[in-house]
């Protein structure tokens, strides 16, 4: 069983590290393990889908402060905590922060497993969401600006027509125009084309005061 | 002389030195009883110059026996010298009188009265220039000088005088040497024997005279009704028949009696008594001195007189000076073996030759159950109060120095109760035989104060380490639970590739040794613990202050990391090497630690702990704990080592009163001071150990 996630693991204790970064493996995960939240900021592969098992307590920019950071920098990647000790007010701030989950140690392999499965999971679901958001924006910049204002004009509802009438061309120019912005942006149905306006954040255009 | 402290025959003048604003008017006060001396004297002198003329044997010009002389020498003796003047002027009128009734013309009578005088004051002032106090009859020496001024030089210095005078006036009817020699005699002879009885008895209390004990008296009565019946019996006989030379050696072994019985005063009075018989008796030409001519007879009596008692007084001031040597000998020894008896510390005596007991006192007895009579004449080794025997024969060994000091030795007594003891030993001779005098100090109950507060303040330390482990607890659950984390993990991915089949020998085999390896980790996490928590005797041990600072951070680790606390270790490369005990130290490097993971709590504080070791020039071993913390507030400062003073609201207050109580306790210290730029920096001077 090879996945093509990878499980990130920072731990300041070198022996902790090695028996995590075993267990992950042996479990089929490719991991990345690093001694100190720095090394991670410095070194890991933005790019890499996976999931991040951190430590809590550790010198220098603890667990919490690099959830924060990574936060910041806008970086999805799910996060279990694990802690040497149950600090209750820490792990409500991590799971408030959007933690998978907080493990006290010692833990089973089957808590861990199963929270960086979890992890993984949410990992990739985001990492999907953000893929077609990414995948939709491009298809939207490949539109002319005629075929954008078609675009806002038909997710408002508007007869072909009527758009025509807006635009000031005739209803045949905007049927063609239609079917080329159905085609770019992929949608198969007008419903299709909708959500994904509503998804970019694209607003109808009004219909002319005119009428 | 001093007379104030005796009743005198001659009342003198009060003798304090008197000031001078009243001079005067104690002069006044005085005059009665000056007058009241001047008038005894001069009775004194007139009588005696009337004596002095009735020992005269006829038709001899001069007396035997002529008392004038030596009774102002005496009264001399018995003043101040800033006195003698009145003596003088006391005894001219007597002398006036007593010699114008003879028919001598006056330029004679001034010319007797000046070598009468010559003579005293010559006798007196040689007395006084060669004893500086009061001349005792009863010292040797003193009676040496008396002889020497009063019956040597000055009778024979004034006759030279006299005879010189007497030739001068043209009053001499003898030839010149004949004339000093007489005059000599006589006035030795009455020196001799009427001096002495007034100082002696002038020098008597009526206190001392009634404090003589019955058998004494009985003793003195008898000695003078012998030596007056003998002296009778011997000098007031027909002379033809007593004319046996050897009688006159009769009186001698009364005189020897009083000598050495009755001392100066007994021998002084006994001569006297001889003196006025013997002359007595010559006068009226009895006795073995009225046999020949008067010239003769008086020689005879003066020679036998005075070869008689200069020995005798001479005898009699040895045996009074080696009396007083005896009493102040046998006070001292007694006083001595008082000392022995009651000291309060128990002491014993053991002969040196074969280590046998010659003596205990009432302490010893008390202390170790047995009696004098028991212990006298066997050896400590017999009775076996050494509770080791190998001290016993240490002590002794030591015993060939003169004193022995200080050593440190368990005793046992009759009950076998062990004694912890001091014993000081010094050599003594007792009766001739080599001897230990030991003085035991029994410091059991010292020992036990001192181990019940050393005990006392482990139990306190041990408190305070168990309440910061307590405060540690989290951290330390954290320092077992990384261990036990990585030993399930490896245990569980070993248990993973097995099922799936995928494991090879290699691998299995770094999975076990990491488990061993962080098993032994949290054994060792645990054996620490254990260590401190553990109420332990103090060990001095040698410890690397590099190793005690690992080992604490080791166990603070937790504690660090949940605080987010980076350790800088500074560590010197020179020994930084010292005795101590570990576990104490731990706790005060413990204390330090986390005592600078709360001041870095502070809003604002740089999270860096550095640990530094360095040695100091003054060979000590230094550990300098620096936090980045706020520092410590003044007022705090001054208070920061009192115990119960303290910031945390569960905290006792100890840790650091305790931490400088361990480090004094090791013959360091441990100081703090702020940072110039922020948090503070506990220093920790140890003695270094460089020793084997």
């Amino acid at each position: 069983m090879i996945r093509e996630e990878t499980v990130f693991v920072v731990d300041d204790d070198p022996g902790v590290l090695k028996a995590l970064t075993r267990l992950l493996r042996s479990s089929g995960y490719a991991v990345a393990p690093f001694s100190s939240p720095l090394a991670f900021l410095d070194r890991h592969d933005p790019a890499v889908s996976g999931c991040l098992v951190l430590d809590v307590a550790m010198p220098g920019l603890n667990g919490l402060e690099l959830q924060q950071r990574l936060a910041q920098k806008g970086n999805c990647c799910a996060i279990v905590f694990i802690s040497g000790h149950g600090d209750v007010p820490k792990s409500v701030q991590a799971m408030k922060a959007g933690a998978v989950d907080f493990l006290t140690k010692p833990f089973s392999d089957v808590e861990l497993l199963e929270a960086v499965d979890i992890a993984i999971g949410k990992s990739r679901a985001a990492r999907q969401v953000d893929h077609e958001r990414k995948l939709m924006q491009q298809r939207f910049t490949s539109l002319t600006s005629r075929e954008r204002e078609v675009f806002e004009h038909v997710i408002s509802g508007q007869l072909n027509k009527l758009i025509a009438t807006d635009l000031g061309t005739v209803e045949k120019t905007v049927k063609v125009h239609r079917a080329r912005v159905m085609h770019k942006m992929g949608a198969a149905t007008f419903a299709d084309l909708v959500r994904m306006a509503e998804r970019m954040g694209i607003r109808p255009a009004r219909p002319s005061p005119h009428l | 002389m001093n007379n104030s402290r005796h009743s005198s025959a001659i009342p003198i003048p009060e003798l304090a030195p008197a000031g001078k604003v009243h001079l005067h008017d104690r002069l006044a006060a005085r005059v009665p009883r000056l007058a009241f001396a001047a008038a005894i004297v001069a009775a004194v002198y007139y009588a005696g110059a009337r004596i002095g003329f009735a020992l005269t044997f006829e038709p001899h010009p001069i007396s035997v026996l002529w008392p004038p002389n030596a009774l102002l020498f005496a009264a001399m003796l018995l003043v101040p010298a800033r006195f003698w003047w009145l003596i003088v002027l006391a005894a001219l009128p007597a002398h006036l009188v007593a010699e114008l009734q003879s028919g001598v013309p006056m330029p004679m009578v001034l010319g007797w009265f000046a070598s009468n005088c010559s003579e005293a004051l010559i006798a007196a002032a040689g007395v006084r220039w060669l004893v500086r106090e009061p001349l005792q009859l009863d010292s040797f020496r003193h009676v040496g000088v008396f002889l020497l001024c009063g019956v040597l030089l000055a009778p024979l210095l004034s006759s030279f005088l006299d005879v010189a005078l007497v030739t001068l006036i043209g009053w001499r009817q003898a030839d010149f040497w004949e004339l000093v020699r007489l005059r000599f005699f006589s006035n030795a002879l009455a020196t001799l024997i009427i001096v002495p009885l007034i100082l002696t008895w002038a020098n008597s209390s009526w206190e001392a005279l009634h404090k003589v004990s019955f058998g004494r008296r009985i003793e003195t009565g008898a000695l003078f009704l012998g030596l007056l019946a003998t002296c009778v019996f011997i000098f007031e006989q027909e002379t033809a028949s007593t004319n046996m030379p050897a009688l006159l050696y009769a009186p001698l072994p009364f005189l020897l009696w009083a000598a050495v019985r009755l001392g100066s005063r007994g021998i002084s009075t006994s001569l006297f008594a001889v003196a006025i018989l013997v002359i007595w008796g010559a006068l009226h030409g009895q006795g073995p001195f009225a046999a020949g001519t008067a010239e003769e007879n008086a020689r005879s009596v003066q020679l036998f007189l005075i070869t008689v008692a200069v020995p005798l007084l001479l005898l009699a001031a040895v045996m009074e000076e080696r009396k007083k040597t005896q009493d102040a000998l046998q006070i001292s020894e007694e006083r001595a073996l008082k000392v022995f008896r009651a000291g309060p510390d128990p002491m014993i005596i053991v002969r040196l030759s074969d280590g046998e007991i010659i003596d205990v006192n009432d302490r010893w007895e008390s202390t170790f159950g047995y009696s004098r009579s028991e212990a006298t004449g066997r050896s400590t080794a017999e009775i076996g109060i050494y509770a080791n025997q190998e001290d016993r024969q240490v002590y002794l060994g030591l015993s060939a120095k003169e004193y022995i000091r200080n050593f440190e030795v368990d005793l046992v007594d009759r009950n076998g109760d062990v004694h912890h003891t001091i014993l000081s030993g010094d050599r003594v001779e007792v009766a001739g035989t080599k001897c230990l005098i030991t003085v035991i100090r029994d410091v059991t109950l010292q020992k036990r104060t001192e181990r019940e507060a050393e005990e006392q303040r482990l139990e306190l330390m041990h408190l305070s380490r168990v309440v910061m482990l307590g405060e540690l607890s989290g951290a330390l659950a954290h320092e077992l639970n990384q261990p036990l984390t990585a030993i399930l993990s490896n245990a569980q991915a070993a248990q993973r590739l097995l099922a799936r089949d995928g494991i090879n020998a290699q691998d299995l085999r770094e999975i076990l040794q990491d488990i061993v390896s962080e098993d032994r980790r949290a054994g060792e996490v645990i054996r620490r613990l254990r260590a401190l928590f553990k109420k332990s005797e103090t060990q001095f041990q040698t410890v690397n202050a590099n190793d005690l600072i690992n080992e604490a951070l080791t166990l603070a680790h937790g504690h660090l990391t949940t605080r987010s606390i980076h350790v800088v270790t500074e560590f010197s490369e020179h020994p930084v090497v010292t005795r101590a005990d570990r576990v104490q130290l731990q706790q005060v490097l413990l204390n330090l630690v986390v005592n600078a993971c709360e001041a870095m709590d502070t809003p604002g504080s740089t999270r860096v702990l550095t640990i530094r070791t360095a040695p100091s020039a003054d060979s000590y071993v230094q550990i300098l704990v620096v936090d980045g913390g706020p520092g410590i507030a003044a007022e705090q400062m001054e208070k920061l080592f009192d115990p119960f003073v303290t910031t945390k609201p569960q905290g006792l207050g100890l840790g650091l009163s305790i931490s400088r109580s361990i480090v004094a306790a090791h013959g360091g210290q441990l100081l703090v001071r702020n940072n110039p730029d922020r948090g503070a920096t506990f220093r920790l001077m140890l003695p270094a150990y460089t020793g084997v």
